[in-house]
């Protein structure tokens, strides 16, 4: 092969202004040679380095990006390198479970002094990249096993005891104004009731599957009054979440609660709790024992036994099917943002259009902002119109919260927010 | 005497069409509890029996999720447009329901009424439509209360009725559908009986003359108080045809591109300003109902439905037209 012919791989590098950068100026100004083929980016901060940007280098065509910051201890804004830390930690697992080639992102710490490590740490990463070749593997087809299909619900409505009860709570509720309105389940789907009369059309049996939490961020629903909103007690988890983000104030809602007999699967499949722990008042009675933790579902263990590339073969197979309709970001109650990523046109964020790599970027930004947030509710999947298993992703961010942090979404409304709070012990074995 | 043509011909014959370069597309099973229209691999790909309909609709494939218009590219300070006006392959579709094949006649309106729309035109003249009339319908079917059935032609190339063991009688409806089944089928005695179809659930007059004289009626605050405000009824649905135009920059190799919008998304109205005409939930449902039972058919002379039921089957929180136009009716 000709010289002219030989691969040689583009680099996207992020650094941050203060040391990697400055440590890079160094290797320059002390006359290190490396391979020319890195593209520096500067940011303030490696806190900074939003994922978006790893994904976009990897869209236009980047076949490797190095991500790199100050030393822990180090950062000129105190901690915005814990911060990212703790992202970059979760973030590999998702790109893992995508089936990213996880060789083509490095992560390091380089300061201002270490000319001679950034040297090191682009040269070695670049005979990588040569070895590895061009990055052709990103979201592209081919074959994979079956992954189990979430099981869908009974078809049959099963109407549990307590319905009667609830009935009688909201009606009384309504009738005395401690609440105007009440958010249940109705024959259909959900129930907004705001006439003592409305209560008789609520229902509880085993097709009562939306999370009703969703509503209490919307407009419509909040210019009504004080809301009681009926949660099962995996739904009852996202408001502990919302709490700790000052989205939802305890006292201004009445919580009723459900002792759950289960909805049928998939959504059971993350069952940790069977009886709400702060409802205001808890009605029924729990079908069988507490559940210990959550069981990681069959289809997940399937997914994360295929290679990385039979991975992204599957998603790839899934996400094309995405048709952009949002469902998943509406049903979600932890999607509350104004106005969201996806939505931003001034500059585009993330391709608008139900293309390939539109779709993987829409996809990779609501599971990640989503890390440690999401409590499990499965409505993503339930509500997606593509038969697309989102809940996959934030099932693979929920282990890795677990396993990195002890962490577990909406469980302890004490323990501070997985993302937004750091500690000088997060541990990781993958940042140079 | 009729025309009738076996299963196993019939997925025969797309094996063939699919071999002679022709895409071809129709209702395959996905997942266990998922049917969709999509491009067969292959004759036994075909799904034709064991499912009501499938969740998605035809339309996507004349008028597709994302269209590239033209590509562009920039040289310093000037920038060279790309056409693109690359001739569709001949494509055909197989199993269609009516109320998918109905709504053509729906968009063809629209995509050729103030402008012709090159692409979805070159798109709808290579393609061929066979029908398969439905057998069956569910709690969500209300094709009878917007004036059609469950065996119309409209729309349609070719319609196959199911007469049972294996066997559909063909009716050709027009001389693209005749040209692919010439000599391909057997004269036979039998033919398919009238299916009934799904009870009128509503009276579409009423509920026209009731959406464009209550604007400002509590009804509409009251009904879409549930309403997520996803794209999934729009999207499934076979005759919505909103788009948007977006620039896809470098990542999607610079291109401008036509994309399915929905009205019931909250930034389908938003002006540059911050302005939004509608701000609510509310007026957004009111503008679908609104436009498919007032606005088009007054500019067109038919309603925007199909009655195919897809919104309320794909919607997560269980609305859909249905619902409106039974509650408009009933009170």
């Amino acid at each position: 092969m000709s010289k002219a012919q030989e691969f040689e791989p583009k680099i996207v590098a992020y650094v941050c202004n203060w040391c990697t950068y400055l440590g890079a100026d160094l290797a320059g100004t002390a006359r290190l040679e490396y391979p020319p083929n890195v593209r520096i980016i500067r940011l303030p901060c490696s806190g900074r380095i939003d994922f978006n940007l790893i994904i976009k280098a990897l869209e236009v065509g980047a076949d490797g990006v190095l991500v790199s910051g100050c030393h822990p201890g180090d950062c000129h804004y105190t901690a915005g390198n814990y911060h990212a830390r703790r992202r970059w930690i979760l973030f590999r697992e998702l790109l893992d479970t995508l089936g990213v080639d996880l060789r083509r992102i490095e992560f390091s710490w380089i300061s201002a002094a270490e000319g001679r490590k950034w040297q090191q740490v682009v040269t070695e990463f670049t005979d990588q990249m040569r070895k590895l070749g061009p990055y052709k593997e990103l979201y592209a087809t081919g074959a994979f096993p079956d992954v189990p299909a979430p099981e869908t619900a009974l078809n049959g409505t099963r109407s549990f005891a307590a319905q009667s009860e609830l009935r009688e709570v909201c009606h009384k509720l309504l009738a005395e104004g401690t609440v105007k309105v009440v958010i249940g389940y109705g024959a259909r789907g959900p129930v907004v009731a705001t006439r003592p009369e409305d209560a008789e059309r609520l229902v509880w049996n085993n097709r009562c599957f939306s999370n009703l939490t969703a509503y209490l961020k919307r407009k419509e629903i909040k210019a009504l009054g004080k809301a009681a909103v009926i949660v099962k007690p995996c739904d009852e988890k996202s408001l502990v979440e919302l709490e700790k983000e000052a989205q939802f104030v305890r006292k201004d809602a009445h919580v009723i609660g459900m002792a759950c007999e289960g909805v049928g699967q998939p959504k059971c499949a993350h069952c940790t709790a069977r009886t709400p722990r702060f409802a205001d008042v808890t009605l029924g009675v729990a079908a069988g024992p507490e559940p210990q933790s959550s069981p990681s579902p069959d289809r997940f263990a399937a997914l994360m036994a295929m290679p990385p590339a039979e991975r992204m073969a599957f998603w790839t197979e899934e996400f094309n099917r995405c048709v952009k309709c949002y469902a998943c970001r509406q049903v979600c109650p932890m999607c509350y943002c104004e106005r969201c990523i996806v939505d931003k046109n001034r500059p585009i964020a993330i391709d608008p259009a139900p293309s390939t790599k539109g779709n993987f970027a829409w996809q990779i930004a609501r599971a990640f902002h989503l890390a440690g947030r999401c409590v499990g509710c499965g409505e993503c999947s339930r509500a997606c119109p593509a038969g697309i298993d989102l809940a996959l992703l934030n099932i693979s961010l929920h282990i890795a919260a677990q396993k990195n942090f002890g962490y577990e979404a909406g469980a302890d409304p004490k323990a501070e927010p997985l993302i937004g709070s750091y500690t000088l012990q997060d541990t990781e074995d993958f940042i140079l | 005497v009729s025309e009738i043509i076996s299963q196993s011909a019939l997925r025969a014959l797309a094996a063939e069409w699919i071999a002679g370069g022709k895409s071809v597309a129709g209702p395959a099973r996905v997942k266990p509890d998922l049917v969709l229209y999509r491009a067969l691999r292959s004759g036994d790909d075909l799904l034709l029996e064991g499912f009501q309909r499938p969740s998605n609709s035809i339309k996507e494939f004349l008028f597709p999720k994302a269209e590239k218009l033209y590509g562009y590219k920039i040289r310093g300070n000037s920038i060279e447009l790309i056409e693109n006006d690359s001739p569709e392959p001949a494509q055909v579709i197989i199993a269609a329901r009516p109320c998918d094949a109905a709504a053509l006649p729906i968009l063809d309106h629209v995509f050729n009424w103030d402008f012709q729309d090159e692409f979805y035109n070159r798109r709808r003249a290579a393609t061929t439509v066979i029908t398969l009339a439905c057998s069956a319908h569910d709690e969500n079917c209300f094709c009878t209360s917007v004036e059609l059935d469950p065996g119309s032609e409209r729309g349609s190339d070719a319609i196959l009725f199911e007469l049972g063991d294996g066997q559909y009688e063909l009716r050709c409806v027009t001389e693209k559908g005749r040209a692919l089944f010439d000599g391909k089928t057997e004269k036979s005695e039998r033919t398919a009986k009238a299916i009934p179809g799904p009870e009128r659930k509503f009276d579409a007059q009423a509920v026209r003359a009731f959406v464009t004289t209550h604007f400002e009626d509590a009804f509409w605050k009251e009904h879409a108080l549930t309403c997520i405000g996803c794209g999934t009824c729009a999207f499934s649905c076979p005759a919505c045809h909103c788009f948007d135009i977006v620039d896809a920059g470098p990542a999607a190799g610079n291109a401008r591109v036509k994309t399915w919008d929905s009205c019931q998304f909250s930034t389908f109205t938003a002006h540059a300003s911050g302005h939004n005409p509608r701000p609510v939930q509310p007026a957004r449902q009111r503008q679908r109902i609104l436009h498919k039972f007032a606005i088009y058919p007054e500019k067109f002379g038919e309603i925007l439905c199909t009655g195919c039921g897809n919104c309320a089957r794909n919607c997560p929180v269980g609305l859909g037209v249905l619902s409106v136009a039974t509650e408009i009716n009933h009170g």
